[in-house]
């Protein structure tokens, strides 16, 4: 369960929101500009608010008033980017091992192979990301950050770069991250279908304000 | 009011008459400058350095409008610079070889051409060094110091070449050429033993006169080495301001000026 | 093939190539990743500092390196009194000379790859668990490194052609400081020696062509290796 009260201002940008996430798949619905991607870089660690506290499964990753602050590598937050951000320099592989291999052994929920078996990647382990196609690096990207065990994966519109084709290819395999992986996601888009196919529950931000509908 | 005005107008010619001669002056002896300004390319051997630019202060004082343009290196450079059609209108050079080099080339006034100068080889130390030297084949010089010994390139500089001759001469080239640093002119090595990277250096008399940094360890004599002589030249394209200066040079003054630095006369 | 003073003035341009490059290594990409992501105070006064030695006649900064590394300078003396260090009239001196004049080009060439490495992929890396040195090493070296490599030639590079500080520096002495700019220097103050500069200069333009030609063919490779499509582009 992600509790999150935070408030972030830069130049005339605004970010207000308090809320509490606690379904299997969390949905933010907004357009572009309304502030989702600055909210999940302020979960992950990668932006600090000016004000507010985060508690992820009780354990805080941020409190302004306490001056708590744990950095993005320690929180155990999986963020996978619009564009994939798979690392050039290695092979699908070594990517897919890349946060696996930052974990100790004990903490590791799941084997390469079956996430590998689960997103189809088998035939591109020992190739580069740049000789890969969109939806590949996609499917990449979402295994390594599962194979990162996070506690909460937060999935920054992660086919808006796809077409409608590649989208609908991809889109069951988060329902069987759901499923069988349960790790509890955050899902941002801008697209109410995906919104509606995927989430339990979803909010809706705008300005930098949240508006929370449910379904 | 009139009158006012008129003075006015006066004026006005006045200024613009005055401002179109003073352009017509400036150009007017901007041109007679260039007419009458000479310019003489003096290229000498380095140790020569002081002495020619005393010279060519003093002279550039009683002749207005002709600069001295000098240019000092080790007579190896020049040599090869004027060669290879440097616009040179005096070449002294500290030895015969370089001369020789420049007259069988066809580059120098022959008629002009003539022995100016002698000087003599002397071995230096930083003023600090207690080192003690005797000319004798007997004496172990290689071991009377540490570190290295600086002189001009010995294969090509006038200095080095007389260095080498007076070092074969007391047997001691083989102990130190390895240790030897030839630099490409005469005040190079001299820096660098007033700067005691070199314990012991080789330079000309008149070169350890002008420094107060370093001091004479031994005088070779001049039967250790060819004679030390600076022959001198016009060449081929020298002008009338370049005759003139040279003319200077060949005067009791001149000679005066030279003798006082430590050279001997040879002309 | 090659007489003897032409096979010592080569392989002594390679030595001094080789280590100079070497002792810029290390400093080069602290500095360029310092420069590219870091802001302190006097910065701008650093950077110009640092990048001095491109704009400055040679025999400057080979003066200054005599100044103060040589045997009466405050860092050669001490050099010389705790580890028997000298710099002048041997070759450490002219790896010393072509390090400081080529480490501009090292910096600037390390400097440029770090400003085009995509900062979304280091916080990708950090999100997976990599703490910031891990990071660096995982992620920002290898993104480094062409750049590196080509800094590396530049350096190595440089070096073949210095003069002016080297001769200020070290002096001109066979086997000891005599590259092969030196050695072509001297072929042409000897009476006769121009065919020997000549010799001299094809051994130097071939030696710079193949070196060149090498250090195409491994950026080349870096580049491939960093995969088709560098991030940023």
């Amino acid at each position: 369960m992600l509790e999150l009260d935070i408030y972030f201002k830069r130049d005339d940008f605004c970010l207000q929101i308090n809320t509490i996430m606690d379904a299997p798949i969390t949905g933010v619905l907004g357009a572009s500009g309304s502030g989702k991607s600055t909210m999940l870089a302020i979960i992950a660690g990668l932006l600090k608010p000016q004000q507010g506290h985060i508690l992820l499964d009780g354990v805080s990753l941020l409190n302004t008033a306490d001056k708590v602050f744990v950095p993005p590598h320690e929180r155990r937050t999986g963020l996978v980017f619009q564009d994939g951000q798979l690392l050039p320099h290695l092979s699908v592989r070594n990517n897919l091992l890349y946060g696996y291999r930052n974990i100790p052994p004990q903490e590791r929920r799941f084997n390469i192979e079956t996430v590998v078996g689960l997103l189809e990647l088998e035939p591109l382990l020992e190739r580069k990301p740049g000789s890969l196609s969109g939806g590949e690096k996609q499917r990449v990207a979402l295994g390594r950050a599962v194979l990162y065990s996070p506690r909460l994966l937060l999935l920054d519109e992660p086919l808006s770069a796809l077409d409608e084709r590649l989208k609908n290819q991809i889109l069951p395999f988060f329902l069987r991250i759901k499923s069988e992986f349960k790790i509890p996601m955050v899902y941002v888009t801008h697209s109410p279908r995906e919104i509606e196919f995927l989430t339990d529950r979803w909010l809706s931000l705008a300005k930098g304000k949240l508006v929370l509908q449910d379904d | 009011m009139q009158v006012l005005i008129g003075l006015r107008h006066y004026g006005a010619d006045f200024v613009r008459a005055l401002r179109i001669n003073s352009v017509t002056f400036i150009l007017f002896s901007l041109l007679c400058s260039f007419a009458t300004a000479g310019e003489v390319k003096l290229y000498a051997a380095a140790s020569l350095t002081d002495a020619l630019t005393e010279l060519g202060a003093s002279y550039q004082k009683t002749h207005p409008g002709v600069v001295i343009k000098k240019s000092f290196a080790g007579s190896s450079t020049l040599a090869k610079q004027i060669e290879n059609g440097a616009p040179a209108d005096i070449f002294i050079s500290a030895d015969n070889d370089w001369g020789n080099y420049l007259l069988k080339r066809g580059v120098l006034a022959a008629e002009s051409y003539k022995k100016l100068l002698g000087n003599e080889l002397v071995l230096i130390a930083p003023v600090a060094s207690d080192i003690k030297v005797e000319l004798d084949p007997a004496f172990n010089l290689a071991a009377s110091f540490n570190g290295r010994l600086c002189t001009g390139d010995t294969a090509s500089v006038p200095v080095g070449k007389y260095a080498k001759q007076s070092l074969v001469s007391y047997g001691w080239w083989e102990a130190i050429s390895p240790r030897i640093v030839g630099t490409e002119d005469v005040r190079t090595a001299l820096a660098f033993v007033e700067r005691a990277e070199c314990n012991v250096g080789i330079v000309y008399k008149t070169d350890a006169y002008l420094s107060k940094k370093v001091k004479i360890a031994a005088i070779f004599p001049a039967a250790s080495h060819s004679p030390v002589e600076y022959p001198g030249a016009l060449t081929k394209n020298a002008g009338q301001d370049a005759k003139a200066f040279w003319d200077f040079l060949q005067t009791d003054d001149a000679k005066a000026v030279f003798t006082r630095y430590g050279f001997t006369l040879l002309y | 093939m090659l007489t003897e003073p032409e096979w010592q003035a080569l392989s002594l341009s390679a030595h001094v190539g080789l280590w100079a490059t070497l002792v810029c290594l290390l400093p080069g990409i602290g500095c360029g990743w310092l420069l590219a992501r870091k802001q302190f105070f006097a910065k701008p006064a650093f950077e110009a500092l640092l990048f001095m030695p491109m704009v400055l006649p040679p025999t400057v900064p080979g003066y200054l390196l005599l100044v103060t590394f040589g045997s009466q300078g405050v860092i050669g003396q001490w050099l010389k009194h705790n580890f028997n260090i000298e710099f002048v009239f041997n070759w450490k001196g002219a790896v010393l000379a072509s390090a400081i004049i080529a480490f501009p080009l090292m910096v600037q060439a390390v400097k440029l790859s770090v400003q085009m490495i995509d900062r979304r992929l280091e916080q990708a890396a950090s999100t997976l668990g990599a703490s910031p040195l891990k990071v660096w090493l995982t992620v920002t070296l290898p993104l480094m490194l062409p750049g590196i490599l080509i800094g590396l030639i530049m350096v190595f590079s440089r070096s073949l052609g210095e003069f002016g500080a080297t001769i200020t520096f070290v002096g001109n002495i066979a086997g000891e400081t005599r590259t092969l700019p030196l050695a072509i220097y001297s072929a042409t103050h000897q009476i006769g020696g121009d065919a020997m500069a000549i010799r001299l200069i094809i051994i130097s333009l071939a030696f710079a062509f193949f070196a060149l030609l090498l250090s195409n063919l491994l950026s080349r490779r870096a580049e491939k290796w960093l995969g088709v499509h560098r991030a940023g582009t």
